[in-house]
């Protein structure tokens, strides 16, 4: 699992993250948030990145 | 496959003849009580085997060790196969099951008789978001067994009634009810009571195949892990004016059963299995009240549909799996060893191959070819096996009944995406269909980077020297319940030496295996000019592959050496 900038553009992706949430309802959000983990998760494929992922998510603090 | 089910019909009146019946239930055979010699006996008698419960499991080990000519007493409550008025119970045979079938003489009965499929469909709504054909998946089409036959259990059971009569040495107890038990170091004493009366009797080993409800693993405090979930299935079995698609089909949420899922299946007799996911807790009565399910049947099918309904009930789900297999002299297989929901057909299949595993072992620990410690594989082997079917059956279990916002959440995101993508496709989880289990750390293995050690291996075809076909299961036949060393390509003179001298030493029976033209060193040889053989033993080139008599393979290798000799003691517990 990579903690190391990966992206080759970071900021257009978070601006389309943002713009394409922009519309959304709560529960809109929701679904489309799951789409996309799906969709990213088939792109990584490999079981143990994706496991150490849902971990590292884990692991991170709820709120600042 | 297990069900908590209540019959809502009469039980069928009982014939010597196991036709389907016309009416509301099914038919069953009857078999008679005969009074056992030990009502009369003044000593206690000992036996080898005792086998507890006369179902798919208890029937299979039974005819599998009566193949093998070894003696054993099976006991059963009942005085016929499946449950007296019940349901079809297990329905979808697999590949490997019906290979297992094929070695014990019943095959030829359950094909005549079953219905093979090989397309599955998966709906949401309207749409088809998945299907698969199995015909066409990797080496499905090698065996000589097509990859599921579906019939009802009882039909099975029946047969295998016949042919353990037939080949004798299984003393089949009808009416006789296990209602005590206790073991010592060597022995068990079981106490049986019969309508002539009860009598004691001692056991050297004792199967428990009684089944979810097994008094034995209640007796010795068995160890298990459960799960109970809230979802409850209404079954159907009926027959149409119309005959639907030979394929399965499944609904994940199906418009006419309140968007729940809904399973359907064919069997033998032209009836049809159908399963429908109810409420939560709905109430059981009146979820598979006839006036209920005629309702249903007539959304899904049309209401100018004839429908016979032969049987309805009411399930719900549980899953069960023990912590170990054997308990001193006890052994305990299929649904006493593990309970799973009936998704993917992993319930009566996984316990065809528990006696299948164990009776090779049992028998030849008993005809003094192996070490009574190689029965301690029955345990690794095939508790991993229940595990594995009972994590695999959760996880479809959970697709189905999502059990928080979160997880109806995901699931509505991979239904979505499973339209147009075929990548969510793959996520979407209506069964997972029974495999043969692969042995991943079995004592009685011997394991090496690349081997095909605890893998199965397939009923593949092959040519006898004279050029007539022949099939694994026929050579595991001329085996004879000894293992079978099969050596790929061509011999040194001093390996043909060691083979020969393997053969005269150990129970190991070796045949060389040629492609069509090749000039052959050993006395035994068969030819495989697709290289089938070869592929279904998982080997390349100059190898060798360790098969035991249920079609598994102990280890492979590549020269005929002293791994080879540690291998095929390893496989009979002598290391």
């Amino acid at each position: 699992m990579k903690l190391t900038p990966h992206f080759q553009d970071g900021d257009t992706f978070y601006e389309q993250l943002l713009d394409a949430h922009a519309e959304l309802s709560r529960e809109d959000a929701e679904l489309f948030n799951a789409r996309l983990i799906l969709l990213l998760a088939n792109q990584v494929g490999d079981a143990r990145i994706l496991r150490d992922c849902i971990e590292a998510a884990k692991l991170a603090p709820a709120k600042t | 496959m297990t069900t908590r089910s209540t019959p809502a019909y009469q039980a069928a009146s009982l014939y010597n003849d196991y036709q389907f019946s016309t009416g509301s239930g099914y038919v069953l055979p009857e078999y008679p009580f005969v009074e056992p010699a030990e009502l009369k006996a003044d000593t206690l008698m000992r036996h080898p085997v005792v086998i507890v419960g006369g179902g798919i499991t208890g029937l299979t080990l039974a005819c599998a060790l009566a193949r093998q000519g070894v003696r054993a007493v099976l006991l059963d409550e009942d005085n016929t196969v499946g449950v007296k008025g019940a349901a079809s119970r297990g329905i979808c045979y697999t590949q490997k099951s019906l290979e297992i079938f094929d070695r014990l003489g019943i095959y030829d009965r359950i094909a005549a008789k079953g219905v093979q499929w090989s397309v599955g469909r998966t709906y949401a709504g309207e749409d088809e978001v998945y299907s698969f054909d199995l015909r066409q998946q990797g080496s499905y089409r090698l065996s000589e067994q097509p990859p599921f036959i579906n019939i009802q259990q009882f039909y099975i059971e029946a047969f295998l009634v016949d042919r353990i009569q037939a080949l004798g040495h299984v003393d089949l107890r009808w009416q006789n009810r296990l209602t005590g038990f206790e073991q010592g170091a060597d022995v068990a004493t079981l106490t049986v009571e019969t309508p002539a009366g009860s009598y004691r009797m001692e056991a050297e080993h004792v199967i428990d195949a009684s089944g979810a409800h097994s008094p034995l693993r209640q007796w010795l405090k068995v160890p298990f892990d459960s799960r109970r979930g809230d979802d409850r299935w209404c079954i159907a079995d009926v027959r149409f004016t119309s005959r639907p698609p030979v394929e399965r089909h499944t609904w994940i949420e199906a418009p006419f059963n309140d968007n729940r899922a809904v399973w359907q299946h064919l069997m033998a007799d032209d009836v049809w299995r159908l399963d429908y996911q109810m409420a939560p807790d709905a109430d059981p009565e009146t979820v598979s009240s006839e006036a209920e399910v005629r309702k249903r049947l007539a959304r899904q099918f049309g209401s100018d549909v004839e429908v016979e309904i032969v049987w309805v009930g009411p399930y719900a789900y549980r899953s069960e799996c023990v912590h170990g297999m054997r308990h001193g002299r006890v052994f305990l297989m299929g649904d006493s060893a593990k309970v799973v929901s009936p998704f993917g057909a992993r319930g009566g299949n996984t316990g065809v191959a528990d006696a299948d595993n164990l009776a090779w072992k049992l028998a030849a620990v008993l005809q003094g070819k192996a070490d009574a410690s190689l029965l301690e594989s029955y345990n690794h082997e095939r508790l991993e096996a229940a595990q594995q079917n009972v994590c695999v059956t959760n996880r479809t279990a959970r697709f189905l009944r999502p059990a928080q916002r979160s997880e109806r959440l995901f699931r509505d995101a991979v239904i979505g995406l499973a339209r147009q993508m075929p990548f969510a496709r793959s996520l979407v989880n209506t069964g997972r269909m029974a495999i043969a289990n692969p042995y991943s750390e079995s004592s009685a293995c011997s394991y090496a980077p690349g081997s095909g050690a605890g893998q199965s291996v397939q009923n593949v075809r092959f040519a006898w020297a004279d050029g007539s076909p022949g099939h694994v299961n026929d050579l595991l036949d001329w085996a004879g319940g000894n293992l079978l060393v099969l050596v790929f390509g061509d011999l040194s003179a001093a390996c043909v030496q060691r083979l020969r001298r393997l053969c005269f030493d150990a129970p190991v029976r070796s045949v060389q295996v040629l492609g069509p033209d090749a000039s052959p060193q050993a006395l035994e040889y068969v030819r495989d000019p697709q290289g089938h053989l070869q592929g279904a033993c998982h080997v390349f080139g100059h190898a060798w592959a360790l098969l035991r008599p249920d079609a598994y393979l102990a280890a492979t290798g590549e020269t005929v050496d002293a791994t080879l000799v540690t291998a095929i003691e390893r496989s009979l517990g002598l290391r």
